[in-house]
C-alpha cells in the first residue's frame, strides 16, 4: 500500500537526472569519452517559475548591447512574462571564466538568447567564445529560417528557405597546428553520429513542417571521405522518410543556384563551413544581415541569435543599427517558452512595421533603430487596444 | 525506619541535610572530549564545596570495538550507568564516518532514555533580546522522525518513516505533566502538527490529552507546531512546560536555548527507564580546550538538575543560586558571556558563594 | 586525439577558475515607460479569501485596489475545508488557477480530524494538483514596527509537496503509527535550483540549505546532496548548510547572518514561522507558492486568526504585502510601487495600528489610512 502510493511520486521520471547520479561518480571527462551515450551536459530543472521564464541574455560586442536593449524595452512594454540574466563576456580577457560561467548560466536557465560575441585575445588557450558555447553546450544543429518581408525590397521575391546547419563540428572544429615553419594544417571533422543527428534533425523537420525536400549541400566530389560521410549519412537517413524528396547539390553550384533561382530549395541540410555561406548568401538576397533570426538547438539548450553572425561594430552605437534580426530572435524564443501570446504579438508588430516601410538605412531607408523600436511599440498598443 | 524517626526528632532544616549527607550516592561521570574534562572536575569542585553526598564513579566512553566489529561504548561505562542508575555528561564528539554510531545515541538506546528535559531560562546578568524566558521543553527521544527507518525504493527516491506509538507518547505526556506538578508549573502545551500528520501527530496529541485528565490541577493545551514558534520569538513568557515528539522537541529546544543566550548556558536531562542521564548538550570546543577559557554553566545546571531528581533539593538549591548570583554580579564572567574571567575563577567564586551558605 | 586533451583542459581550467568576473550592465538607448498597460485589457486573478480573517483582509485588498483603480479583476471562489457544503469544488478553483496563472489566497483552515478519514487536507489537495512546490516567504523588517531585530531580510524557501507532508500514514498495529516522509532527488534539485535562481535573479549572495542530515542520513541526506550538486552550477552565490535545530537556534540569536534559505517541507513551516515571528508576528509577512506555471500569493505565516473573527482586529498588511507582490508579478509594477509606499508610510507614522502591533486601530481603520496616504 505504501509503496503504492510512493510510486505516484515518480511520476516527473522522464526527466529524472539520472546522470547526476553518475556525476557524482563519473568525472566530466569520462561522461564524455568512456560513455559515449550519455552526454556531457546533465539535465537540469528548467527556470520557469509561476509562468515567468528567466534567460541569459549574452549581449556579445558591437551593437549587440544596443540591441538587446531594445528586445528588454519591448518585453517590458509588452508585459511578457520572461526575466533575463545578464552575463558580459569581456573580449579582451586571456582566460575562460567569462565563458565557463556563461555556459554554466545557459545550463541553469536551458535557454540564452545572444549577440555575437567577439574573441579579441589571442592567447592559444582561448576559444573563439560563439564557438565554444555551441560546442560546450552540445548545440549540434543551427537553423535559419529565410522569409522574404514583402515590404523589403530586394532582388528575389518569395524566398522561403530553411537552413539546416551542422553546428558543432566541421571546419570550426579549431583543430589548427604549424607543422612545419609556415605550413598550417587545419583540421577538418565529421563525424558519422553529428551528422547523422543533424540530418535526422533536418528530416523531422521537414516533416513536421509540411516541408517537401530537403537538399544536402557538400562538397564530396573534392573531399570525398569526410563530405563523403556526411553525404552518406544524408543519403541513409532519407531513407526513413520516404514522403520527403532528398537531392544533394555541390556547393559551388548551390551558390549559383541560389542567386539565380532560390525559389527550387526548400530545406538546406548542410555542414558547418557551408552553412555559414549558404545562410549568408539568402540573407543578402533578402535585404541584409539585420532581419533574420536563428536557432540553435541541442537536446538540451538552446540559443537564439541574429541569423548572420555578425558584431557590427562600425555601427555601433549610432542609432542606425537594425533591431528586427534580434526582436525575431526574440520572438523565436517567446514561442519556444511558450508564450504564444507575446509572441504572436510581437511579430505581428514587427511585420506590420517592416511592411509599413519603417527601413533602416540598410534595407534602404532613413529610420533610425530609436524609430523601429517606437514604431513597433506604438502596433503593440493598438494590438491591445 | 529508624531514619524518619531521626528526622521527626531534629530540626528540619538541618535534618535533611545531615539526613542526607548520612547516604552516599554513587553517580556515574563522564566527561568527555574537548573542554569536557575541565568543566567537569569544575563542577566536581562545586560540589566539594557544597558538600553534596556524591561519590563520582568516573568512566571513560572511547569508543572500542566491539565482538560485532563496530565501534561502540565500553561495557564498563554501559555496568557504571546501569548500577548507579543515575549519570553526568559532557559533550562527546561523535567521530564523522561511516560505522561509527554516534555515541549520543548509543547511550539513549542503551538507557532507554525516553525524555529529554531542557529548561530554558533567561539568566539576570546576561543580556539578550529575550529576558522573560521560562520553559522547559520535554522532548520524545526514542521514536518519531528519529527512529532511522530509511530506505531508497527506487533510485532517487527515498521514504523515512516517522513512527510513533502509543506506549512512548503516553510515557513521554506522563512525565511532562508529572515534571510539571513536582516542579510547580502551571501549564503543560503539546505541541503537534496533527492537521497535516493527522494518524502519527493525532495520537501522540491523544496520549497527552488522556495524560492532562490525569493531572487536573495543571492546565493543559494544544498548538500547532507553527504557531509555537511564532509565538516563541514574539512572547516566550506564554509558554511553560512544551512536550513533544522527538523532531520538533529537536528544533524547539535549540531554539529556546538561543532566545536565553545559546546552549552554554542550558542544562539538559535525559530521563529513562533504566536510569538518568544529565548533560551538557554543546560542542566540544576543541579550540578552547585546555585553555581553562570554557564556561562550565551547562554542565553545572545540568548537575543541579541531576541533584533535584535524585531528591537533593537543598543542594540543588544552594548551587542553582550561587552559579545565577555569579553570572548576575558578571564579575567573572568567562568570554563567551562577555568577561574575562578564566574557568577556574569562575568555578572558585562559586564556590565561595555555596560555602558561605553551607556552612 | 588534439581534441580529447583540449577537452581535458577544458574540465580542468572548468574545475579551477571558478567566480570572478566582471559584470556590468547594459541598459542602452531604453527609454523607460512603463504607462502601456493602461490599455491592456485588466489582468484575471483568483481570489480565495479563505477561513478565519481572511474574507476581512480580502476585502481590505479589494478596496485599496479600488482606490488606485488597479487593472485587476478578481475571480472569487470560496474554498474552505471546514465548511464543506459551502465550498467550491477543488477542480473548479484548481482549473481558475491554472486558465489566470495567478492567485490570491487567504489562509484555508485545517481541522485535526477529518470528517471522511481522508489523510490529505485540502491546502496539500490544491498544491498537489496544481503542483506549487515551492514556498517562497520573505521575512523582512518593516519600517516602524518594533520587533527584538532590526533589519532582518531573509528569504525562506521551502519545498511544500513531499517530504513530512505526503500524507502517508497508517496504523500498522494498534497504537502504532508510521508516517512516510517522502524525498525524492527530482523534487530536491528542483527547489534547490529555484532557490538558486531565486538568488541570482534578486542578487542575493548566499544559500543556506537547512537540513537533518545528521539523523535522516538517507532522507535528509539525498536533500542536501541534491543541494550541494544544484549549487555547483552557481559559483558565483556562497553555498552552505545548516542542521535545522542549530538553525532555529542561528535565527532568533542572529538572523542576520541567512540571505536565502532552502529546506524540506517541515523545517520550512517551523522556519517560516519562526523568522515571521521576529520581524512582527504573523499579520505583516507575506509569501508565495510557486508551480512552473502558475503563482499563489498567500500570508507567509498560515493562520487562520480564527478567534478575531468578525472583530474588525486583523492586521491586512501580509494581505496587502501579498497584493503588491502579485501586481509586481503580472507587470503592474506602477501600482504596487504606489500601495508599497503608502503602506510603508502608514507604518512609518505609527498612529495607525492594529492590536498585533501594540496599536487601538481596527483593520477598516488600518485600510482606510493606507487609501488616504496613496499618492
Amino acid at each position: 500500500m505504501a509503496a503504492h502510493s510512493v510510486l505516484k511520486y515518480v511520476r516527473p521520471r522522464s526527466i529524472v537526472p539520472q546522470l547526476c547520479r553518475c556525476t557524482s561518480t563519473l568525472s566530466a571527462f569520462e561522461i564524455q569519452h568512456k560513455t559515449p551515450t550519455i552526454k556531457k551536459v546533465m539535465p537540469i530543472p528548467k527556470a520557469h517559475y509561476g509562468g515567468r521564464h528567466t534567460v541569459t541574455l549574452l549581449p556579445g560586442a558591437g551593437i549587440g548591447p544596443e540591441l538587446m536593449g531594445y528586445v528588454k524595452e519591448v518585453f517590458r512594454y509588452a508585459g511578457v512574462p520572461v526575466d533575463f540574466e545578464d552575463i558580459d563576456i569581456d573580449p579582451n580577457a586571456d582566460n575562460n571564466d567569462d565563458l565557463d560561467y556563461a555556459i554554466t548560466s545557459i545550463r541553469r536557465n536551458g535557454v540564452a538568447l545572444k549577440g555575437n560575441i567577439e574573441t579579441r585575445s589571442t592567447e592559444a588557450g582561448v576559444l573563439s567564445r560563439n564557438v565554444a558555447l555551441r560546442n560546450q553546450l552540445d548545440l549540434y544543429v543551427n537553423v535559419l529560417h529565410c522569409v522574404s518581408y514583402a515590404g523589403v525590397k530586394s532582388r528575389q521575391k518569395n524566398i522561403d528557405i530553411v537552413i539546416v546547419r551542422q553546428n558543432t563540428e566541421g571546419e570550426y572544429a579549431m583543430l589548427e597546428h604549424e607543422s612545419v615553419d609556415g605550413v598550417v594544417e587545419s583540421m577538418k571533422v565529421i563525424t558519422r553520429s553529428n551528422s547523422e543527428r543533424v540530418a535526422r534533425y533536418a528530416f523531422e523537420y521537414a516533416k513536421r513542417h509540411g516541408r517537401k525536400k530537403v537538399t544536402t549541400v557538400h562538397k564530396a566530389n573534392i573531399m570525398k571521405l569526410s563530405d563523403g560521410l556526411f553525404l552518406e549519412t544524408s543519403r541513409a537517413v532519407a531513407k526513413d522518410y520516404p514522403d520527403i524528396q532528398h537531392n544533394d547539390m555541390i556547393i559551388d553550384n548551390t551558390c549559383m543556384q541560389l542567386v539565380s533561382n532560390p525559389h527550387q530549395f526548400d530545406v538546406v541540410l548542410t555542414t558547418n563551413l557551408y552553412g555559414s555561406i549558404v545562410s549568408n548568401v539568402i540573407c543578402g538576397l533578402l535585404g541584409g544581415a539585420g532581419l533574420l533570426s536563428g536557432k540553435n538547438y541541442g537536446n538540451h539548450y538552446t540559443i537564439f541569435e541574429p541569423g548572420t553572425r555578425n558584431t557590427g561594430t562600425g555601427i555601433a552605437g549610432k542609432n542606425i543599427a537594425n533591431p528586427i534580426a534580434m526582436l525575431n530572435a526574440a520572438v523565436d524564443m517567446l514561442r519556444h517558452l511558450g508564450h504564444k501570446k507575446h509572441a504572436v504579438l510581437l511579430q505581428d508588430a514587427i511585420n506590420k512595421t517592416i511592411n509599413k516601410g519603417v527601413h533602416t538605412r540598410d534595407l534602404g531607408g532613413q529610420a533610425t533603430s530609436r524609430e523601429v523600436v517606437d514604431s513597433i511599440l506604438k502596433y503593440i498598443k493598438i494590438a491591445y487596444n | 525506619m529508624a531514619a524518619q524517626w531521626i528526622r521527626k526528632a531534629i530540626s528540619p532544616k538541618l535534618g535533611r541535610v545531615r539526613l542526607y549527607s548520612s547516604k552516599v550516592h554513587k553517580c556515574t561521570l563522564i566527561p568527555g572530549d574537548g573542554i569536557g574534562p575541565e568543566i567537569s572536575a569544575a563542577v566536581q569542585k562545586i560540589f566539594d564545596a557544597a558538600k553534596v553526598p556524591i561519590e563520582w564513579d568516573t568512566v571513560d566512553v572511547t569508543p572500542v570495538r566491539g565482538p560485532d566489529g563496530k565501534f561502540g561504548i565500553p561495557q564498563a561505562a554501559i555496568d557504571s550507568v546501569n548500577r548507579n542508575k543515575i549519570g553526568l555528561k559532557g559533550p562527546l564528539m561523535t567521530p564523522v564516518g561511516k560505522g561509527h554510531r554516534s555515541l549520543n545515541l548509543a547511550l539513549r538506546k542503551e538507557f532507554n532514555l525516553y525524555a529529554n528535559v531542557r529548561p530554558c531560562r533567561s539568566l539576570e546578568g546576561y543580556k539578550t533580546l529575550y529576558d522573560n524566558v521560562d520553559v522547559v521543553t520535554i522532548r520524545e527521544n526514542t521514536e518519531g522522525e528519529y527512529s532511522g527507518i530509511e530506505h531508497e525504493i527506487v533510485d532517487g527516491v527515498v521514504q523515512s518513516i516517522k513512527l510513533i506509538t502509543e506506549d512512548a507518547s503516553r510515557r513521554v505526556a506522563d512525565f511532562a505533566f508529572q515534571y510539571a506538578q513536582d516542579n510547580n508549573r502551571k501549564k503543560v502545551t503539546a505541541v503537534h502538527k496533527a492537521n497535516i500528520m493527522r494518524m502519527s501527530d493525532g495520537l501522540f496529541l491523544r496520549c497527552c490529552r488522556e495524560a492532562a485528565g490525569k493531572f487536573p490541577s495543571v492546565k493543559f493545551e494544544e498548538k500547532y507546531l507553527d504557531t509555537v514558534c511564532l509565538n516563541m520569538v514574539q512572547d516566550p513568557s506564554q509558554y511553560d512546560v512544551l512536550v513533544m515528539p522527538n523532531l520538533y522537541g529537536d528544533i524547539l529546544s535549540d531554539m529556546c536555548a538561543g532566545l536565553v543566550g545559546g546552549l552554554g548556558l542550558t542544562p539538559s536531562g535525559n530521563i529513562g527507564l533504566n536510569g538518568a542521564l544529565f548533560e551538557s548538550v554543546h560542542g566540544t570546543a576543541p579550540d578552547i580546550a585546555g585553555q581553562d577559557k570554557a564556561n562550565p554553566t551547562a554542565l553545572l545546571l545540568s548537575a543541579v538538575m541531576m541533584l533535584k531528581h535524585m531528591g537533593l533539593n537543598e543542594q540543588g538549591r544552594i548551587i542553582e543560586h550561587a552559579a545565577y548570583d555569579t553570572i548576575k554580579e558578571a564579575k567573572y564572567l568567562t568570554g563567551d558571556l562577555g568577561g574575562t574571567a578564566k574557568c577556574s575563577e569562575y568555578t572558585d567564586e562559586i564556590c565561595k558563594r555555596v560555602a558561605s551558605q553551607i556552612k | 586525439m588534439a581534441l580529447l586533451v583540449r577537452n581535458v583542459c577544458k574540465v580542468l581550467s572548468q574545475a579551477t577558475q571558478k567566480g570572478a568576473g566582471v559584470r556590468t550592465l547594459h541598459i542602452g538607448a531604453v527609454r523607460h515607460q512603463d504607462n502601456f498597460i493602461e490599455q491592456q485589457g485588466k489582468v484575471k486573478c483568483t481570489l480565495i479569501p479563505g477561513d478565519g480573517v481572511g474574507p476581512e483582509l480580502v476585502l481590505s485588498v479589494q478596496n485599496v485596489f479600488k482606490a488606485v483603480n488597479v487593472p485587476v479583476e478578481f475571480e472569487p471562489y470560496f474554498l474552505s475545508e471546514v465548511n464543506p457544503t459551502l465550498s467550491a469544488p477543488l477542480e473548479q478553483v484548481a482549473n481558475s488557477i491554472a486558465l489566470n496563472q495567478v492567485c490570491l489566497k487567504g489562509i484555508l483552515a485545517t481541522p485535526d480530524h477529518s470528517h471522511t478519514g481522508e489523510l490529505q487536507t485540502l491546502n496539500m489537495k490544491l498544491r498537489r494538483n496544481l503542483d506549487l512546490y515551492s514556498n517562497v516567504v520573505h521575512v523582512k523588517s518593516l519600517p516602524g514596527v518594533k520587533s527584538r531585530h532590526q533589519n532582518v531580510d531573509c528569504v525562506i524557501i521551502r519545498e511544500q509537496t513531499e517530504g513530512e507532508y505526503s500524507a502517508l500514514e497508517h496504523e500498522c498495529v494498534p497504537g502504532v503509527v508510521e508516517c512516510l516522509k517522502i524525498v525524492t532527488a527530482v523534487k530536491s534539485q528542483r527547489i534547490a535550483k529555484f532557490a538558486f535562481d531565486y538568488a541570482v535573479k534578486n542578487n542575493r549572495k548566499k544559500v543556506t540549505c537547512v537540513h537533518k542530515a545528521n539523523i535522516m542520513k538517507l532522507g535528509d541526506g539525498l536533500f542536501l546532496q541534491s543541494c550541494q550538486e544544484i549549487a555547483e552550477l552557481y559559483p558565483k552565490i556562497q553555498f552552505e548548510t545548516m542542521i535545522v535545530d542549530n538553525c532555529t537556534m542561528q535565527m532568533v540569536s542572529n538572523p542576520h547572518q541567512f540571505d536565502v534559505m532552502v529546506m524540506p517541507n517541515l523545517y520550512g513551516n517551523i522556519v517560516d514561522n519562526l523568522a515571521s515571528g521576529l520581524v512582527g508576528g504573523a499579520g505583516v509577512v507575506a509569501g508565495a507558492s510557486y508551480s512552473a506555471e502558475c503563482v499563489v500569493f498567500e500570508p507567509g505565516a498560515r493562520h487562520t486568526y480564527s478567534e478575531a473573527v468578525g472583530k474588525n482586529v486583523a492586521n491586512p498588511t501580509a494581505m496587502l504585502l501579498c497584493s503588491v507582490k502579485l501586481l509586481n508579478h503580472v507587470n503592474l509594477g506602477r501600482y504596487a510601487e504606489q500601495i508599497r509606499d503608502a503602506l510603508n508610510r502608514v507604518l512609518n507614522d505609527g498612529k495607525v495600528r492594529t492590536k498585533d502591533l501594540g496599536g487601538q486601530s481596527s483593520t477598516t481603520e488600518f485600510t482606510t489610512a493606507v487609501i488616504n496616504s496613496l499618492r
